[in-house]
């Protein structure tokens, strides 16, 4: 077996680690990836999982819940185990104080000495990143944009969770624990992969300009030159006070090439301007969008790379928390899960998504083959 | 003048595409994301100096070098 999937919902650190090593037997892991609710205290489960699999890079995060093949948990730890035959090689780094500062450059320098190749000249077929940030430090942006500028490499990811409690985030690497900071992993598979990046919704018909923005508190003062909720509820057709009430069911997106790069609206402000989850920049044209089924676009998008690559024989999800809180509302989690049933998953609830550049409602998933 | 910001614009894809089908795709979805609306300018498009200078930024930021 060259991916194994693992979960335990033991209640304390000490019965997880002795569940995950019954589990994992003599699992020969060059990489283990981890996501584990926020309950279990971060330094000593990344060092406790860091010794049971020694030798192997070991990563994650905190979460808003987790996922694994055919479900979807609270409470719990879940892992992915690569064998030598899927990751030939990967190489962490931890970008450190990202609400102030973007050390990626660092980072990637790293990478080059590790590699010994530019990140600008690493062939995006050969290398894969996945990012795992802070998810309440709103840097998601900047660092991926940094990341973007400086490689053709894709980093797919997502912003850790904490429950719900909105407190704090954490990112492992290695036996240690962080907040305020990134975990980079820069990947060599040794298999065939790809990413999927899947969000359910279609245009509503309506579009939104961004007139005017607060960038640095990912707020919309204004668009189309009006209060930005007016013009929302104005191009819905909904009294302003139910303005919230659409935000899960009518967020914006950013299109390209057809393909819309989600912003979710979290909350109107006294002064009628809407804070985001994801920036937005002024000048910007949004679609307003409008939900379709999760359950269904998911099943498709996955059914659909199956057909493309072959097989699957591992699937890491980075799933909004939005997503879930939407598949909670319609009593569909078991189907949502029950996609995965039958492919290794395992994945988390996340307080944001990173594909080329940072999204919500969405799930961008990285797939081995 | 016109046409200087498609010009720009192209020379950003060209080069950070590398004509591969998929890297043209993701340049394109990265200049989106900084802000800039491709599908606004043509070769008829007046040279606005706020893009111009824009696109400057974008290009040394990419490390694309640009006329």
């Amino acid at each position: 077996m060259e991916i194994k999937t693992i979960c335990s919902t033991k209640k304390t650190i000490g019965d997880v680690i002795i569940d995950i090593k019954e589990q994992s037997g003599d699992f020969d892991a060059k990489m283990a990836i981890f996501f584990a609710s926020s309950k279990f205290g971060a330094e000593s489960l990344s060092n406790q999982l860091s010794q049971v699999f020694e030798g192997a890079s070991v990563f994650g995060c905190s979460t808003a819940g987790e996922i694994v093949s055919g479900k979807m948990l609270k409470g719990s730890v879940v892992l992915m185990l690569f064998a030598p035959e899927v990751i030939a090689d990967v190489k962490l780094g931890v970008v450190e104080n990202i609400r102030t500062e973007n050390m990626v450059p660092e980072v990637f320098k790293n990478f080059e000495d590790y590699y010994k190749t530019p990140m600008s000249e690493m062939d995006f077929k050969k290398y894969v990143g996945i990012i795992l940030i802070d998810g309440l430090s709103g840097a998601e942006e900047r660092l991926m944009d940094k990341i973007g500028n400086l490689t053709d490499i894709t980093f797919v990811g997502a912003s850790a969770g904490d429950d719900k409690i909105f407190k704090e985030t954490y990112v492992y690497a290695d036996g240690k624990s962080y907040t305020n900071a990134a975990l980079l992993a820069l990947i060599k598979p040794a298999a065939d992969f790809d990413i999927i990046k899947t969000q359910s919704f279609r245009r509503f018909g309506k579009k939104l300009t961004a007139t005017k923005v607060d960038e640095a508190n990912r707020r919309v003062v204004e668009f189309n030159n009006q209060p930005a909720a007016k013009a929302y509820t104005e191009a819905l057709g909904i009294p302003l006070e139910d303005a919230e009430n659409h935000f899960m069911t009518y967020p914006v997106g950013l299109m390209s090439g057809g393909e819309p790069y989600v912003r979710s609206p979290q909350q109107v402000q006294e002064d009628g301007s809407i804070v985001f989850y994801c920036n937005i920049i002024e000048g910007m044209e949004l679609e307003i969008l409008e939900s379709t089924d999760i359950v269904e676009d998911t099943r498709r998008d996955v059914e659909t790379k199956i057909n493309e690559i072959g097989s699957i024989s591992g699937i890491i999800n980075f799933h909004c928390i939005l997503r879930t809180l939407e598949l909670e509302e319609k009593g569909q989690v078991d189907d949502y899960a029950k996609i995965f049933s039958d492919i290794p998953t395992v994945g988390f609830s996340t307080y944001g998504e990173e594909y080329i550049g940072h999204v919500n409602q969405t799930s961008t998933m990285l797939v081995f083959k | 003048m016109a046409g200087k910001i498609k010009t720009m614009i192209d020379a950003i894809i060209d080069q950070r595409g590398k004509g591969i089908e998929t890297l043209i795709a993701t340049t394109k979805t990265k200049l989106i994301l900084k802000g800039i609306k491709l599908d606004n300018y043509d070769a008829n498009s007046e040279d606005d100096l706020g893009v111009v200078e824009k696109l400057r930024e974008i290009a040394n930021d990419l490390n694309v070098a640009i006329n």
